[in-house]
Parts: structure tokens; sequence; C-alpha cells
């Protein structure tokens, strides 16, 4: 945080260089009082006291270029060869090594009390498209982005320099084409189940009693549980921070300077590998953490009984709203695993 | 993978053995070698042969094919810069450093780093082009030359010879400038011009006035060896780049004092020891104020005044006049710097003097040039290393172009325009002087000056009755001369529209072929850069340097002689124009233009630099010493580097070239001088009480190093010879080349037109100097201002001084009227300084150069100047709601002129002064005009040009404009 | 083994762009791409110093260490090269570049960077020595030539100084020492991780 705190004043600090670099400068110096022009001579030494990057006046047409240095990118160095890895491996790793040892400890949470037999539509067609164009996208993505911190020391001494350019330069390709579908995924989903994700007191309840996750309990919820909410706000928060960010390094300097893009990429990095670990709870949720669940977002329709064993409150809406005898109650030839 | 570094040595070309590799890496003394940094011996050890032949192993277009290095000049100023070019089958493929040049080591400016782009030809003229109904149409050589030759002689039969404008270009070489200036004699008229006019031209008419010639006296390493330099209106850090290099380096090695005053804090006040502002125009004050207390605290050099200067006692008046007070009320310059400045410029010795276009583009330009060389003569700063007038000019070759008579008022080499003068040139290019007369409209039209390059258009637009001769203009015959370059440009698009022909034989289109609404009778030629020709340069410090042609010309592009001489023929002059100079396929040879050009250059010492001498200099350039130029060793041992004129004598005689001017501790035989007595021997002064007194102008007291005469002497004739007994040492050869010359008189056959060159030859060896021992005048008697005295500018911001320091009158001046006074006064009474508060100047940026159109057509250096701006001080700005970057409109006092640009807000102009660039063009008063331009030969960059905005007047001397102190708004747009 | 470094004297260096179109000219460098460029610090005031930067070929190369593919190396003598064909322009070597070093032509619809262009200082790229292949993707290999990159070679006032950098050390201290004053060597405690004491 301290990087991130530098960086900014660093940039506050520079855009000032001119004036506060000029020393005994007079304010204006149109009278035409003796000058000796070498006597306010800055040192590099001098100014690096006062500021964190150099910036003056050149003649290309080019707001970089004006920037003589900055030393910063040592930080910025440090920060993508120690700080991200680190954080990138633990929440990674460290992730996984949870839903494993979760896995082990409790298993699939199982569909207590079996399936009815009888369907309720939780996500139609369009959302499911939402979701899963999200998603697919959200991978590769992901992959690619992994790949510019960690593949050079995990895949470059397998794949050898060309292969493993060859393959980067397409990750990059797709990392860079793929954002915009992303990006319109976020905003759709933003957009689609912000009604159902606003945080209301139920999930106080929900979390006080883990979720249920923890031994058998099924703690009441609407449509979205507390669990499913974070996720929602993890992506709809980190999705959209990865995007804007994003879009920054993508579209270098249109909006910012060195200095806007190394803090850009610091929170690329960091939502980046957080908002993957996020995914990798998400997913083991939706596939082996829970019985009924890839149903949702497979065919669209849940079994009733998952959706009163994890969602009582939205079922009861449901029933309420289509009355209790709709013709999906017949059963299902092949439920879903 | 990528570690095939570990071999590379083993790799490595021949040169790296050649430089004396030991262990991989380059060794010091490569190492100095090849960063420039090592003395001339040193250099000398690893040099790579002229001409040799390099394996390419880098990769130009062709791998393996040989590449060729040949010589030439870089162009964009008068430092001198050696270009080394490699060539790869007829291609210009890269530049290497010319180290071995003892004026710039390897060095270059962003423009001579770039120069191979010209020779690229992204953005040339590809082919003769004419102007029909609007629309560019191509034709050829022939089809165009001949349209214009019979265009020519129609205007010449309807309207007589001098209402055809032969305007000329410093970036000529000699040959070429020569040939121009001849050309223009022949086809009778003295309406020749090129843009010395607008740079030096007061320079030369001021220095030449004081002492005797019109030239840097020094050299530029010479200023290595000054304790104190003023730099005043000049900022050589851009505009002469290389120039700092000396300067910088004298500084540091002699902990010089660096002085800089100027209106605008430059480039070159940043590395100074001292900055002083100034405002625009006051420069006569600033000195006046300085001789003030030079002279009230004793520190002038009385010997040096008695020996050697006439006239200084009525400076002394005029100089009374300048208390600390007057100065600072009317420059602004505090009395107490301005003391520091004078003791330090008058003790510190050597100390020089440095001006470029601050000081000569005003009305009082060649007033300003002389109360600085009045400065330099009463401390005894001229005619030693160290000191002098450094005049920094602005092209390769505009000093040669000078020296060559590209001038309304003189023939080649400062003969005039008189009579002898005629009658001089008439023997060397062996014409008869009845036939010359002939060409002109009459005896006494031959006899008087042209119109100067910065009144074309008022000659053409004037009433008739106001243009003395025998019409208005009608044509213009332009080659290598911008048209944004001079001032009043709205006034200058309607001359141009009414000019029945007009010709730009110019690599690129120039503004010429977008500025006005011509629709027909405009032509284009092709010309080949100075690259693509081979020729003879003279550098600011009069130095000649060969140039070898690097490529041949690109597309259809002619050499300027080739064109020249073309139209000579199809004017039917050819024959008597060429009679001693062979033609090869059309193009003139131009060794045989400079035996010429020695066989008639006495006055100058034009005589002794054949094009054989200056091959071998350029061929041996490591043998020459950077500080005195002087070659140590090789075939031209003992020469000054160029042979700097004057180098008298014939070529036989070696003269070694004179690498300081009026340097009394040299014998004239080692390029040792006096000032020269040019003005006569005598002058009848009136005293207070209406007596009358004759006073000596020649030296008093003073000689040059084993002079056989201890005392002053006029110029040497043969009658002078005759009295001191010497004509017995003229060979029987020379006195009948003496006798031919004037069989009547021979005795009155002076130094100068001395065909035999015996009369210099005799001189020299008594140790005495052709053209006399004199006394520099101080009191330079026949200017409309003998004692410089302050003018405020035509369009001054401090309307209050006028009426103590008005402008001159009225005059008609160069065959046209120079109503100066009148808009003055005009500007007055209007309140004009009300309405345009600002004060606007012009000048230079490093990446371009003049007009712009070359270097605004070289895609590097105009990556690098994309915008044309205004400099304006934040206060300024601020009043105006001007940011940074932003368009503003910037309006001038004359002719509702207006132009948009952008805002350079910085503080390196003072508060109501504003500064802009004059090298844009393209834009006219707000539009771009890039459609007006031949498709394709668009410069990368337009820009408004600076010149929409500046003004009237004009210096009674020589027509100079003034670019540098006019008015204008500026708002935001 | 020389270790080649850059040294702009700023008290010398007047902003004449010479090394940065010899730069353009010796290596054909497209519009829009800025191996080097000279800034201006305090513009128009006392005290105003420019410097001429490029890469500086830093010891410990920051560019070299975040590249996520790996393309820097440095040769024997301490240059810092890359190899284009392993370059795939993701625009991190300039985020860890304390001189703004890399280019990077726009290529593609939306600023998108091509392969990442910089300073070599005249050395050239992996390829052979002055081959027409190092020459179209690097430019000049002058250092193979035995000469120093033109930049400094062409320099105006010999105020940029390229070479081993014990001896332009040396060269800068001597100048430092003869004319009492110098503002220091820009970038090197960045670059190199020491200064020069003068």
């Amino acid at each position: 945080m301290g990087l991130l705190l530098a960086r900014i004043r660093a940039a506050v600090v520079a855009v000032g260089i001119l004036m506060i670099a000029g020393f005994a400068a007079p304010a204006f110096a149109q009278q035409p009082n003796a000058v000796n022009p070498n006597a306010s001579v800055p040192s590099e030494a001098q100014l690096f006291q006062k500021l964190n990057k150099l910036e003056g006046r050149c003649s290309i047409p080019d707001a970089k270029a004006c920037t003589l240095e900055q030393p910063a990118g040592r930080d910025w160095r440090s920060f993508h060869q120690v700080t991200l890895p680190w954080i990138g491996a633990i929440a990674i790793l460290g992730m996984l090594l949870v839903l494993v040892l979760f896995y082990l400890l409790r298993g699939m949470v199982k569909l207590e009390s079996g399936r009815s037999g009888r369907t309720v539509v939780r996500f139609n067609a369009f959302e499911r498209f939402v979701h899963w164009m999200t998603a697919v996208c959200f991978l590769i993505l992901a992959i690619s982005g992994l790949n510019i911190t960690f593949g050079r020391s995990v895949l470059l001494p397998l794949l050898g320099p060309d292969t493993f350019t060859a393959w980067s330069q397409w990750a990059k390709y797709a990392h860079n084409y793929l954002s915009f579908p992303f990006t319109i995924g976020v905003v759709l989903i933003c957009l689609m189940w912000i009604a159902g994700n606003i945080p209301n007191r139920v999930d106080v309840e929900w979390l006080k009693r883990g979720g249920g996750m923890v031994g058998h309990d099924h703690p009441p919820a609407y449509r979205f549980n507390a669990g499913q909410k974070m996720i929602y706000w993890i992506v709809v928060l980190g999705g959209g921070a990865a995007a804007i960010t994003g879009y920054l390094l993508m579209f270098p300097f249109y909006t910012t300077d060195v200095t806007g893009m190394q803090l850009a990429q610091v929170v690329h990095g960091t939502v980046g590998v957080l908002f993957f670990a996020a995914m990798l709870a998400h997913i083991y949720i939706g596939t082996v953490g829970m019985e009924g669940a890839f149903e949702a977002m497979g065919s669209g329709e849940v079994d009733v009984n998952w959706a009163r064993e994890h969602h009582r409150l939205w079922l009861e809406e449901e029933l309420a709203r289509t009355g209790p005898n709709e013709s999906q109650t017949q059963p299902r030839a092949t439920p879903a695993e | 993978m990528l570690i095939k570094r570990a071999d590379r040595q083993a790799r490595r070309g021949n040169l790296t053995a050649a430089l004396g590799h030991s262990s991989g890496g380059l060794d010091r003394r490569a190492f100095l070698r090849r960063s420039g940094l090592a003395a001339g011996g040193l250099a000398a050890l690893g040099a790579l042969p002229l001409g040799s032949v390099r394996k390419a192993q880098a990769a130009g277009p062709t791998a393996g094919a040989p590449i060729t290095i040949r010589k030439n000049i870089c162009t964009h100023c008068s430092v001198g810069c050696t270009v080394m070019a490699e060539v790869q089958n007829g291609v210009w493929i890269g530049q290497e450093p010319g180290w071995d040049s003892p004026i710039n080591r390897g060095s270059h400016c962003a423009k001579g780093a770039a120069t191979r782009e010209l020779v690229h030809g992204d953005r040339r003229l590809r082919y003769p082009m004419k102007l029909v109904n609007g629309q560019w149409t191509r034709l050829s050589w022939d089809t165009a030359l001949n349209e214009i030759g019979d265009k020519l002689m129609e205007i010449r039969e309807k309207s007589g010879p001098d209402s055809v404008y032969w305007l000329g270009s410093a970036k000529f070489t000699n040959e070429g400038a020569y040939l121009n200036r001849k050309f223009a004699a022949f086809w009778g008229t003295n309406n020749s011009d090129h843009q010395a006019r607008i740079c030096h031209s007061t320079t030369v008419a001021g220095v030449a006035n004081t002492w005797g010639y019109g030239a840097m006296t020094n050299s530029y390493s010479d200023i290595r060896n000054a304790k104190t330099m003023i730099i005043m209106g000049g900022n050589p850090a851009e505009a002469h780049p290389v120039s700092l290099q000396h300067l910088l380096e004298g500084k540091e090695m002699q902990r010089a004092n660096m002085i800089v005053i100027d209106p605008r804090m430059t480039r070159t006040a940043a590395h100074a020891t001292e900055y002083v502002r100034l405002r625009s125009g006051t420069d006569i004050p600033v000195v006046y104020g300085m001789l003030w207390h030079i002279f009230k605290n004793g520190w002038e050099d009385k010997e040096f005044i008695e020996q050697r200067v006439y006239g200084m006692d009525d400076i002394r008046k005029e100089v009374e006049k300048w208390t600390p007070e007057e100065v600072e009320r009317v420059s602004g310059v505090p009395g107490a710097q301005l003391e520091r400045v004078a003791k330090m410029f008058a003790t510190e010795k050597p100390a020089t003097l440095i001006w470029c276009m601050g000081a000569t583009q005003h009305t009082v330009g060649t007033a300003n040039v002389r109360a600085l060389c009045i400065a330099l003569l009463a401390t005894g700063n001229v005619g030693k290393s160290g000191a002098g007038a450094n005049i920094f000019r602005g092209h390769t070759n505009v000093q040669g172009a000078t020296d060559l008579g590209l001038d309304v008022v003189t023939l080649p080499l400062y003969y005039g325009l008189a009579e002898g003068a005629w009658r001089h040139w008439g023997r060397v290019w062996e014409v008869e002087y009845d036939w010359m007369q002939s060409r002109f409209a009459s005896k006494q039209i031959m006899e008087t000056p042209g119109i100067p390059s910065t009144r074309w258009f008022d000659a053409v637009t004037l009433p008739k009755d106001q243009v003395t001769q025998s019409d208005n203009l009608k044509a213009m015959f332009i080659m290598g001369h911008g048209g944004n370059t001079v001032t009043r440009m709205p006034k200058a698009a309607e001359g141009m529209e009414k000019l029945d022909l007009l010709v730009v034989a110019d690599p690129h289109p120039t503004t010429w072929a977008h500025l006005s609404e011509r629709k027909n009778g405009t032509y284009l030629l092709p010309i080949a850069t100075s690259y693509e020709t081979a020729g003879s340069r003279t550098a600011s410090n009069r130095a000649i340097q060969w140039g070898e042609q690097i490529v041949k010309p690109i597309f259809e592009s002619k050499d300027d002689n080739e064109v020249m001489y073309l139209l000579a023929k199809k004017l039917g002059f050819a024959d008597r124009m060429f009679k001693n100079i062979k033609v090869e396929n059309n193009l003139p040879v131009v060794e045989d233009i400079l035996r010429e050009i020695n066989r008639g250059g006495w006055s100058t010492g034009y005589c002794g630099q054949s094009p054989e001498r200056l091959k071998t200099h350029m061929a041996n350039q490591k043998d020459f010493d950077m500080l005195t130029q002087k070659a140590t060793t090789g075939p031209a041992k003992g020469d000054y580097y160029g042979l700097p004129w004057p180098c008298w004598g014939t070529p036989e005689f070696k003269h070694p070239g004179t690498p300081l001017l009026y340097n009394t501790n040299l014998s004239v035989m080692e390029g040792g001088g006096t000032f020269r007595p040019r003005f006569g021997v005598e002058r009848e002064e009136t005293l207070a009480d209406g007596s009358k007194r004759k006073v000596s102008l020649l030296g008093n007291g003073y000689y040059s190093k084993d002079s056989e005469i201890k005392d002053g002497y006029p110029e040497f004739t043969l009658g002078i010879l005759k009295k001191l007994g010497w004509d017995k040492d003229l060979t029987e050869a020379e006195l009948a080349t003496i006798q031919k010359v004037n069989p009547t008189t021979p005795d009155a056959v002076s130094w100068a037109l001395d065909l035999s060159g015996g009369i210099q030859r005799v001189a020299i060896t008594h140790g005495c100097v052709p053209y006399g021992n004199g006394r520099a005048r101080a009191n330079a008697f026949g200017l409309p201002d003998a004692i410089p005295v302050h003018r405020e500018p035509i369009y001054t911001p401090r309307p209050d001084l006028v009426a103590k320091y008005p402008t001159l009158p009225d005059a008609r001046q160069f065959r046209v009227p120079n109503i100066g006074f009148t808009v003055q006064k005009a500007a007055v009474d209007k309140g004009v300084a009300k309405q345009f508060p600002l004060i606007l100047s012009s000048g230079r940026l490093v990446e371009y150069e003049g007009g712009g159109e070359e270097t605004r057509s070289n895609k590097w250096l105009a990556e690098l100047q994309q915008d044309m701006f205004i400099k304006i001080n934040p206060s300024d700005a601020a009043e105006r709601g001007i940011k940074d970057g932003g368009w503003v409109w910037v309006t001038g006092a004359e002719h509702n002129s207006k132009a948009r640009m952008k805002a350079l807000v910085t503080e390196r102009v003072g508060k109501g002064v504003t500064w802009a660039p004059f090298h844009f063009g393209g834009w006219f008063q707000g539009e771009d005009q890039r459609a007006k331009y031949p498709k394709g030969a668009d410069p990368v960059v337009l820009g408004e040009s600076v010149n929409v905005l500046t003004t009237y007047g004009f210096d009674p001397v020589t027509g100079m404009q003034e670019p540098k102190a006019t008015l204008c708004q500026v708002r935001a747009a | 083994m020389a270790r080649m470094k850059f040294l702009c004297d700023a008290d010398r260096c007047i902003e004449c762009n010479a090394c940065v179109t010899a730069c353009k000219n010796e290596n054909e460098v497209p519009w829009g791409i800025n191996r080097r460029r000279v800034v201006t610090l305090n513009d128009g005031k006392p005290g105003e110093r420019s410097i001429s930067m490029a890469c500086m070929h830093c010891t410990d190369a920051p560019c070299a260490a975040v590249c996520p593919t790996n393309v820097f190396y440095t040769t024997a003598d301490g240059v810092v090269l890359h190899s284009k064909d392993l370059c795939i322009g993701c625009g991190y070597c300039f985020y860890a570049c304390p001189f703004g070093a890399p280019q990077y032509p726009r290529v593609g619809n939306f600023g998108s960077r091509g392969k990442m262009d910089k300073c070599t200082f005249c050395a050239g790229g992996p390829e052979a020595d002055g081959s027409k292949e190092e020459y179209e993707k690097y430019g000049a290999n002058r250092l193979a030539e035995g000469k120093l990159p033109l930049c400094a070679e062409m320099c105006s006032t010999k105020s940029l100084l390229a070479g081993d950098g014990d001896i332009i050390a040396q060269i800068y201290k001597e100048r430092v020492t003869r004319r009492g004053y110098g503002s220091g060597a820009w970038g090197w405690k960045t670059a190199y991780r020491e200064g020069i004491s003068t």
C-alpha cells in the first residue's frame, strides 16, 4: 500500500516539477536583471530529493518522451517480480489447498432430501449465455494473464523460447480481444442480477450459520445467498476493475502516463490473481462441491428440492408467483449430475 | 541461443584491426578517436583514407557491394561541417562522422545528422512543372526552358532587362553563385541578390565600412582562445550548434566569461555565465552604455586607438549622452550589470563579440554592426587570436555567395559597379566593355545598385514612376530562395499575382508554389541539392572547402550550373559567358569556373585557392590542427585549412590563407595583415571654429610583422612600387600583363586590378599588405549615420521615445522609396502600440533552416517540430487565457494580417515579448494550403509563416528588413 | 572486457537533437519511434539543462527482469539487446524502464503495441552481425565494425559520450575538474547504481 501511495504522490508531485525545480527562479523574469544562468543548475540528486520523477520539455509532441527519468519503474519491477507472484501463488495455491481439504473433509454437499423430480427455472437461456460467455472469456483471460506473470518461470523452460513466444503472442491477442466480450458479460451480469444481489438481513443470518457449508445446516436464502452475492460482487467489482485497468494498459497513453499505467498494472495483476482464486471457489461449488448446483447454469432448471434446501425463500417467491401446480412438475428424463 | 555475442570479437571486421584493438572492446586511443575527443595527431593513427573502400558487411540495400566515402559540406549553416557520405551502387546509404575535419571534428547538429534524407527525396520536386489554369502540369526540361526563355525575351523587349529579377541562393557553390551573378550581368541588370540581403547584408556593410572587409575576422575554433565572449543578438546553440563545441570547450578551458545579451533567454544563454535581457532594437544604447563605463573608467586600449582607429573622439561625444540612467530607460538594462559586463569585456582580454540576426535585422542594422565594431576597436579586441568580430553566417555558402557578388551593389568580390569594375571583369571574362554595356538599358543604370530582395514586390506593385528603372518588375527567376523569409508576406502575395513570369528553380516547390492565387505563368524546375553538386563553399571563417558530388542528381533534377548554361544558350549569350569555361554535356566544368574566379578575385584574395589546392586540403583534413587551423604535416603543410581569404597571389605563390584578419603578429606571407585603408588616405575635417584640417587615414606607427614599411601606407599600385623601387622585383611577364590592363597609365594599376598577381607578390615579399595599412573607422563618414545613433524601430512599443530617437527621414534607396519615417509617425499617431502591445521577434529553430522547405520535408527533422508556435510569457498568456500548447490567433500591425499557431508559454521571453520561428510556410492567414503544392512534393510539416505578420522597415544602407522588432497582438483561438 | 555506457554531460548539451536524427539516419527508425530524445529541465529559466536520453543499458536491467517472454540479453560489452522475434509487445518493459526507452510501433486497431524497439547501442540484435535481417530489425551494428553509436559520435558539443564506462567516467571527471562545475552523470545512479564522484 505504501508503494501505491508513493506512486500517487509521485504522480501529483511530478506535475509540478517545472515550478518546484525552478529553485531560485523569479516568478516572472521579465525584468532584465542580472541572471547567472549557471547559478541554479539542478543536480539529479537534488531533484530526486523533492521528486519521484523527472519531467521536462521536449520538442517531440509525445508527452511520455518528456519524462526524463522515472526510477519508480524499479518499484514496479519489484512488485511484478516479487509481490505479485507471491500474492498470486498464495491466493491461487492457497485456495486450491483449501478446496481440496474442504472436499476431503466435507465431500460434496449432497441433496439431502433427494431429488423431487420436479424442477424450477433458475436461469433462463439469456442468463446462461451471458454467464458462459463471461466464464469462458474469463478462463482464457485468466490463463493468458497468468502466463504473463508465471509463464516465464513455468512454461518457458518446458516449451522453449520460440514456442513459448508463439503461444504467448496468441495468448496476448486472446487476452486483448476477449476482453471485449468479457467486459460486456460483466456489465450484463451486473445489470441482470443486481436486484437479487443487494445485501440484506437474510445474508447476516446466512453468514452466521456459515452458509451451511459446515455440518448439514440450510440457512434460508433468496435467489442468491450471501456466498453467491460475494461472487457476484467479486465479478462485478473485480471484473470492472480488471476491465478498466486492462483498457488503460491496452490503450497506452490515451488517458494516463507511465505512472498511471504502473498503477493500473498493479491493480490489474492483483485483482486478476485474487479474482482467479475466488473463481476457483465458485467453480468448485458449482461443480464437484455441491450436488445439483451445476444444473442451474447447465440446463437452467434446478430440482425443487435443491432449491428448497439452498434457496428456500426464493423458491417460495417463485411458487407464489407462478402457482404451485405448474407444468414443470414432469420428471426429467435425465437428471443433471 | 541468446548469447551469440560471446564470439563476436572474432567476427569484427578489418577496421577493428586497423583501430588497434587489443582486448576486445575499444581501447582508450581508439575510443578517443571514435568519439572525436582526440587531437589531430592522435586522430591520424587510424584514419580512413579519403575515398577508401570499406567492405560492406553492414546491410544497406546490398550486401557485398563496395562502399565509397565522399565528402561534402553540410548546407544548413555556415560552420562548414564535413559530411561524410557512404555511397553504394550510386545510393547514399549512410553517414559517418568526419573526424578529420578541423572545423567540426565529426560533429553535427540535428540537420547535419539528418542530411542524407534530402537525397532520399521523398518530397523532392521530380520534374519540371508549370501552372496551367491553377493546375500543376508536367513538362520536359526542353519545353520549360524554351517557354521561359521566350517569355523572358518578350519581357526584355517590352520592359527592358531590369524588369527581370535574378534571385540567387546562399546554397549555391561559389561557382554557382559566381555564375549566377555573371548571368545577371550578361542579361544586363543589377537586380541580382540572395539571402545575405536578409541576414548579414548589414554586417557586410557595417564591418567593411569599419575596417575593410565584410566578414568574420577570426574563426569558430579561434573562439577557444577568448577569455571573454559576448554573444549579442545571436543564438548559436540553435542556429550554429557545432560552433557551441568551440564556445563551450573554450569557456571550459579558459574559464572564460560567456555573456549573452538578448531579448530571449536562449539555449545559448542557458550555458552562459551571465545573461543580459534587453528590449529588442536597443542594441546601440546597450553598446554605448558599455562604452560609457569603459571610457569613464579608462578601460579603453589607448595605444590601439591611437595607432589603428580613426574618429574615436566623435564616438566619445555620442557615448556621453548614454548615461546608465538613459540606457536603462531605453533598453531596460541596469547600469550595474552593464558596468560589470563592460569591465569584463575591456579588461579580461582577449574578448570577442559574436553576433547574428539579432543585431543585423533592424532598420538600424548597419549602425548596430558599426557600434559593435566600435566596441571592439575601443578595447583593442580586433586583429588578434581570441578576439575579433565573430559573425556567424547562416548557410553553407552565404559568405561565398556574398563574396561572389550576388548583391545588388557590386560585381563579384566587392569590385562595385563603377566603370572600372565592369572593365576589370570584362578583362577577366574576355568580353568587350561596349558589348556588356549594350546589354543594359543605359550606362547609368549599369552603374546603379539594383533592387534588394526585400523590396522586389514593392518594385512590382508600386506605381511605375516610383520605381527608378525603365519599368516595374515583371518576372522573378528564383534559384534556391524561399518566399517566406522576407517580411510583409501579404504584400509579396500581391506582388506575385502581378508578375508575368515566376520561375522557381529549387529542389522543392517552396512557398512560392502556394502563396498567391496565381493560375498561370509559374514554372517549377527541379534542381540538384548541394550534395549532388561538386564545387567549393566558403564557410563563415572565410575558409573554402571543396565538396564532392555525393550522388548524381535524383529524378530529373539538374545542377544549377547546367540550368544557367542552358538558359544562357537559349538567351543567346552562352558562347560569350562560357568563353573560358569548358562545358561537358551541358554542364560547365566547376574547376574552370573556380579558375576564372581565381583570375579575377584579387581584391578579396580569392586568387590563390585553386581547385587543386582545395582538393588537397579536403583529402588531407587530418593534417590540420583544430585550434590553429594550420597543417602541421602532409602536402598542405603550412597552409591554413581551406585557405581562408584573403589568400594572396596566384596559387603558385602558395599563400597559406588568412586565419585571422588584420593580425599584425604574423607577417603577411603567414596570414598577417593590417586594417585596410579603403576610404582614402586622408580626410578633410571641419573643426568647430569652421577651419579645416586634413587627417591621415593611414596606420599610425603600427604595421604587421616583418613589414619593411614601419608605418601606415596606402594600397599598392605599380606607381607606388616604382616610388619604393620595388618594381624591379616584377617579372617581365607580370609587367606585360600590367601594361595590358591599363596601356595608357600602367602606374595606376593596383593590386586589385593586376591580373598577373605581381603587385601582390612583390608587396608581400616586402612584408606589406597589398591593400595598404590603414586605420579602422570609428567614424564611417559617408554612411547615413557615420556615428551610430539609436533609432527606435518603426513599430516601437515605446512611442514616447520616438520624438527623441526617430528613424531616418524618408528617402529613395535602391530604386524604390523608403518611407520608414512616415510609417513610424503614422504608427505613433494612431497609437498602434496600444492596439498591438506585444513585441514580435523571430528567429531560428535548430531543426529547421531558412524558409524551411527542405528541412520540413525531411521526415527525421519534421518529426521534431510539427507545429508553428509563438513563445509568450506566462503572465501575458494568463491575461489572455492562453494555455501552453493551445491554438492562438496572432495579429500583425499591417495589412490586417493574422496567423494561426500554437502557444508555447515560457519564461524564455520576458513580459510583453513574443517570439516565433520563421521556418514555417504552407498556411496563409489561417488557411492550410497543402492542396496548392504539386502532389507529393508538399513538405511533411506546414504552418503559418511569421512573416505574414512582420512589417515595414528597411536599413538605409542595405535595404535590410526588420523582422526582429515589430508589434503584434495574441488571443486564444 | 569493456562495459559500454552512455553519459550525457548536461553542461554541454544544447538540445540540438543531432543524437536524435543521427539515430534515425543510421538505423532508419520510422516516424513515431524515438530511440533517443532530448529532454529539457527548467525550460527557459535559469538553471535550464538539457539531457539526451535513450536506453542506458542498465546493470541488472529492469526490462529484462520483467519481460514475460525473456527477450532481453546482455552482451559481453554490457549492452542490453533484445530479440524482436520473441517479443509479444506487452509493454511491461516500458513500465519498468526508468528511462522511457522502449518504443512500440502502433499496430492493429486500438493502439495495440507491436514488437518493442529501442536503442541497441548501435549493436544490432541476435542475428548474424551485419546481416540484412539484423539491419532490418534493429538497425546498424556499428559496434561489430569497431565503431561507437552514431548519436554520440555526431554529438555537436561532445556532450553525449558513449563507450567503455570507465573511460567516459574518466573523461567526464577530467572535464569537471578542468571547468569547475558539473551537474552529474544523469541517470547513472538509476542505471548503474553508481554515480561519478567529481
